[in-house]
């Protein structure tokens, strides 16, 4: 059918002469497509060589050679020949691959839950932490500290946070299923309970001793520091399941975002599943990845702003591409933060809004039309 | 081929939205349902689109009851224009179109999709405005993407909400039109939610008039429309007279600008409450 049913003159002249680029046109919603693909495959192998360039950062004169070296070695089993390729290894292999693991795939898990949060509830405001899940996870690690003792990777403290974190977002979606999930109900219910968290966290910091007080506030920062292999492991497996299954609703997510709950019925998604089983997913990649590294803010917000000025909004594109993006900006946090007040390190937590929010503020300045 | 609407009824908890309503739109026909804010014609369209779940009644395309059809593969069949399009994030137009692809696609879309999506801006002559964001598009360019986003569907039945309410009169003639050439070329059954009566006259092949959840009267709009029917439903004196062989509307204004007015009569116990600024003119 070739009618063309815009009658108005004025703005159908295009139909004519377009015509005949027809074909032309098609290939080009495919050759978008194609280009989005490679700058997402571009965005991923920069991001992996600038992850194991920042392996040379640290003491000991270890070279982005020596650390490439490693991994080489590690993947195909070589054995170091010499004492000095023994401390190589090892500093390499059990301090800066865990941390700089950590960072990257801390940071891909935020900047894909805060995609899903603000995809899902249409709302470029919120972040994976929307529901309240970094102040009851700051309450549940700050219960750690005070009653049970351990360092900043102790089983309980991770256990607190992990804990506390999905509960208040069991409770938040939980009281939301009464009203349809209805977004503007989860961001409501979401501020209730990151005040109350707050507040209950101020109170425990009220009666915490000095040194108690000092972990908490630490662990608020958020940083890679106390990185071990465990957790990137857990981390990298949550991903290596939750990405594929992200990928194949992306489509629905699409629907949800752009045309709404009720068009996105209509287009045979079914809403009120999607958005329960995305949330899920993003509240566990959230809690999971805080209480390894405490409360790391920014990424998780402007993580998927960047990717989608860079990418566009297709959450095809957006939710990989926001997952390469929240990983870089991490890992560079962290980098800088080791280096900025050498030999002091700064939380990565801290370098992230520092350097994150005048990219934001800059970015949102140049584009020019409001969010 | 026909949309069939039997004894339908939707309540929201306790509220009966829709009361036994029963319609047919026939294959190809454009239908326009007429009636006071409230009286159930969102309500309707969005029953059918399974927007809403009804309380009881049966709906049918072709003898097929859509309640067997699964959410993905009902969304084959029929589409759905909302009022407004949700403006968080903005897509490109094109892209706002491959929406109506979701039904058809899995992962991502193919060449039959894209194929589909460039007929669909080219029938609504988008194809200009196909990497503008949709948010820098005016109110009648976005309205045709919707439309356009519904057509990539391709479906057998379509349905569109308040399509006009938000335009100016150019636009408006213009998305009734193509409703109307929608519904003829390519065999849709249409169903057009409207304000407008003298446009309902012009461009529907029926109409039904909607109050309080019932359908008070179905047919061609010169045969349905009646001084006494409009007063009845929308509580407002008329006069009729034949225009270009089209019937029109004139609503009674006294010379002090008030109208006519009528509480409508008998209203049913699901009627919506009259608007306290027609029941003042009434008194």
């Amino acid at each position: 059918m070739s009618t063309t049913v815009a009658p108005d003159a004025a703005e159908a002249h295009s139909a004519g002469p377009e015509e005949a680029s027809d074909t032309g046109g098609r290939r080009l919603g495919q050759r978008q497509d194609l280009l989005r693909t490679l700058l997402l495959a571009g965005g991923t192998v920069l991001t992996l060589l600038i992850t194991v360039w920042t392996l040379r950062i640290g003491a000991g004169g270890i070279t982005t050679a020596d650390a490439a070296q490693t991994l080489w070695d590690k993947l195909t089993g070589g054995l170091p020949a010499t004492p000095e390729e023994l401390r190589i290894q090892t500093t390499v292999w059990e301090l800066r691959v865990p941390r700089a693991g950590l960072a990257l795939l801390g940071g891909a898990a935020l900047a894909i839950a805060g995609t899903l949060f603000q995809g899902l509830l249409r709302n470029p405001l919120v972040s994976p932490f929307t529901l309240g899940i970094a102040p009851a996870a700051a309450f549940g690690a700050s219960m750690a500290i005070l009653f049970a003792g351990g360092g900043t990777s102790s089983a309980s403290l991770v256990g607190g946070a992990l804990i506390s974190g999905i509960l208040c977002a069991a409770v938040v979606v939980g009281l939301a299923a009464t009203k349809q999930m209805q977004p503007t109900t989860l961001i409501l219910l979401g501020i209730a309970l990151t005040q109350l968290f707050t507040a209950l966290t101020a109170g425990l910091q009220y009666i915490a001793n000095e040194e108690a007080l000092a972990a908490i506030v630490r662990w608020t920062w958020g940083t890679v520091n106390g990185a071990v292999w465990y957790q990137v492991v857990t981390v990298a497996a949550m991903l290596a399941v939750a990405l594929p299954f992200i990928q194949w609703r992306s489509s629905s997510v699409n629907a949800i975002a752009f045309a709404g709950d009720d068009a996105a019925r209509s287009l045979g998604v079914p809403v009120t599943r999607v958005r329960l089983e995305l949330i899920f997913v993003a509240v566990l990649l959230t809690a999971v990845t805080i209480s390894f590294t405490g409360i790391i803010g920014f990424v998780g917000l402007v993580g998927p702003h960047i990717a989608r000025l860079l990418i566009g909004p297709n959450h095809r594109f957006l939710l990989p591409f926001s997952a390469v993006v929240g990983g870089l900006l991490l890992v560079l946090a962290d980098a800088v933060g080791r280096v900025v007040l050498a030999p002091a390190l700064v939380p990565a937590g801290i370098v992230d809004a520092l350097i994150g929010a005048p990219v934001f503020l800059y970015l949102i300045l140049v584009r020019k039309k409001a969010f | 081929m026909s949309l069939e609407i039997r004894d339908l009824s939707v309540a929201y908890g306790r509220r009966t939205i829709l009361d036994g309503v029963d319609l047919v739109v026939e294959r190809g026909r454009l239908l326009g349902l007429l009636g006071p804010n409230g009286s159930g014609k969102s309500t309707l369209i969005k029953t059918v689109a399974r927007i809403v779940k009804p309380r009881s009644g049966t709906l049918e395309w072709d003898g097929l009851p859509l309640d067997r059809l699964s959410r993905r593969d009902l969304a084959r069949v029929v589409a759905y224009v909302p009022q407004a399009i949700d403006q968080s994030f903005s897509l490109s137009v094109r892209e706002a179109v491959v929406l109506g692809r979701t039904p058809h696609f899995g992962a991502r879309p193919r060449r039959r999709d894209w194929a589909k999506v460039d007929l669909a801006l080219e029938q609504l002559g988008l194809v200009e405005l196909a990497d503008r964001p949709v948010s820098e598009l005016s109110g009648g360019q976005a309205q045709r993407v919707l439309v356009a986003r519904a057509l990539a569907q391709e479906p057998q039945v379509l349905l569109l909400d308040e399509p006009t309410s938000a335009l100016d009169l150019r636009y408006q003639l213009q998305t009734l039109h193509l409703a109307h050439t929608i519904a003829a070329e390519q065999g849709v059954a249409t169903v057009v939610s409207i304000h407008d009566l003298n446009h309902a006259a012009r461009f529907c092949d029926e109409v039904a008039f909607l109050s309080g959840g019932r359908v008070l009267a179905a047919g061609e709009p010169g045969e349905v429309y009646g001084a006494d029917l409009v007063r009845d439903v929308y509580g407002v004196g008329v006069d009729l007279s034949v225009y270009d062989g089209f019937t029109e509307v004139h609503p009674q204004v006294k010379p002090d600008r008030t109208t006519r007015a009528v509480v409508p009569q008998a209203a049913p116990q699901t009627a919506p409450q009259v608007a306290p600024e027609l029941a003042k003119v009434a008194s």
